[in-house]
């Protein structure tokens, strides 16, 4: 791969060529907060929690859908990067009902550990309260809306991983929500092979075994990406 | 230096925040030395008098919540929400995702162990829910947060200490950042 130089905070770097931003920070130890990222699977830039600055361009870039070129100042530790990822961050909060202490992601969930890292301590907005469905209908798993921040990793793992695109997305704005097939309990769905790497791409308590209680969720999420770099070896 | 005065509410919360103040054990000891505590839930129903700190439990469910965390408001130098219920609501919130009759028709009629006898209580003596339970930055200005439920029992003495010896407690800086 052909090498170009990139500043990096203020770090000269030889970078391959063709990677997105985020790849190259994270090969170089450089930390980007991310939630709709999962490695091996398509990036979409929905969360908006890895913005970097680039010298040149007015507005902020998603690290994860940009792709290096040569000779870019990019920076990512900014105090308007920072002061967005509080906001993102607390909206995540504000917009459903994300209830720690009930969850069976209590203590092991991803916007938990987002929330540490960006040092929220409350939520200056107001909360929206949404009245959200929780999908007990499929014999193993759990869809519970309330908890979910529209990442769309279940629905990526489940169309380019697993082939079988049960999850979509309908609606816009804050009425959003990750459908099974047209809309229908996720039991009765025709696509779902109940294999449950939507469960392990789910980045917080929406997604969930049942056979669980409150704290008790492990998810292996680099299992799949294990599973992708695998795949790609046999080719 | 004159003993400072601190006090500690319950409002709408399940007093778990409290049972985490007591687990600070013998190092309340430390605090007796720097402050008087003057009010809490377990001495008489006094108003609260002028105090230097006041830890608040719980979320503003009813009429009398949202008058006594004014009052609060007014009498304390600094008012610290403890818990998740007092900074996000937390599961004294999960009831305004519907409508307020309908949580008393769920609690008090239809529930199962009600024997299809039951009655929404409507004693004049009794507190008015409001339509909506707030955490309490939405009707005060709150000084400090103590996420958590319930917040550790260190988190609490940590930001008690602190502020006892007039520095300011950083919870992030600290690693006791917690939700849930």
């Amino acid at each position: 791969m052909p090498k170009i130089a990139v500043t990096i905070d203020d770090k000269k770097l030889d970078v391959d060529a063709g990677k997105t931003i985020l790849e190259i920070c994270r090969e170089n130890g450089i930390e980007i907060l991310t939630m709709c990222h999962l490695k091996g699977l398509t990036d979409v830039g929905a969360c908006r929690l890895c913005l970097v600055e680039i010298e040149g361009i007015n507005k902020l870039l998603s690290a994860c859908t940009t792709k290096i070129a040569a000779n870019m100042v990019i920076k990512t530790q900014t105090e308007k990067i920072k002061r967005y990822q509080n906001i993102t961050c607390e909206l995540f909060y504000a917009e459903r009902n994300h209830v720690c202490s009930v969850c069976v992601a209590n203590g092991k969930c991803d916007l938990q550990k987002l929330g540490y890292k960006t040092e929220m301590d409350h939520i200056r907005y107001p909360y929206l309260f949404p009245q959200c469905n929780v999908d007990t209908s499929h014999a193993w798993y759990v869809l519970d809306h309330n908890r979910c921040i529209m990442c769309t990793r279940c629905v990526r793992v489940c169309a380019e991983v697993e082939g079988a695109h049960n999850w979509n997305v309908m609606n816009r704005g804050n009425k959003v929500r990750i459908i099974s097939d047209f809309d229908t309990p996720w039991g009765e769905s025709e696509t779902c092979t109940s294999c449950g790497k939507c469960v392990h791409a789910c980045p917080t308590g929406a997604i969930w075994p049942k056979a669980i209680v409150q704290g008790q969720l492990e998810k292996k999420p680099e299992m799949i990406t294990e599973l992708i770099e695998k795949r790609k070896m046999n080719l | 230096m004159s003993k400072k005065k601190i006090a500690t509410v319950w409002l709408g919360g399940c007093s778990g925040c409290h049972m985490s103040i007591l687990d600070i054990d013998e190092r309340i000891l430390e605090v007796a030395k720097l402050a008087d505590i003057v009010k809490c839930p377990i001495v008489d129903g006094k108003e609260l008098p002028e105090v230097d700190i006041v830890l608040v439990e719980g979320s503003v469910t009813s009429d009398e919540h949202l008058r006594e965390i004014h009052h609060i408001r007014k009498q304390a130098k600094a008012l610290v929400a403890l818990g998740d219920c007092a900074v996000t609501s937390n599961i004294t919130g999960m009831r305004n995702y519907f409508e307020l009759e309908d949580v008393f028709e769920a609690a008090y009629v239809k529930a199962v162990s009600n024997d299809k006898k039951g009655s929404v209580p409507n004693h004049p003596e009794l507190l008015k829910l409001r339509d909506k339970v707030v955490p309490l930055q939405e009707v005060v200005k709150v000084d400090f947060v103590i996420p958590g439920c319930p917040p550790d029992a260190d988190t609490i003495f940590y930001v008690l200490f602190e502020f006892l010896n007039d520095r300011v407690p950083n919870l992030s800086e600290v690693k006791k950042l917690k939700y849930g």
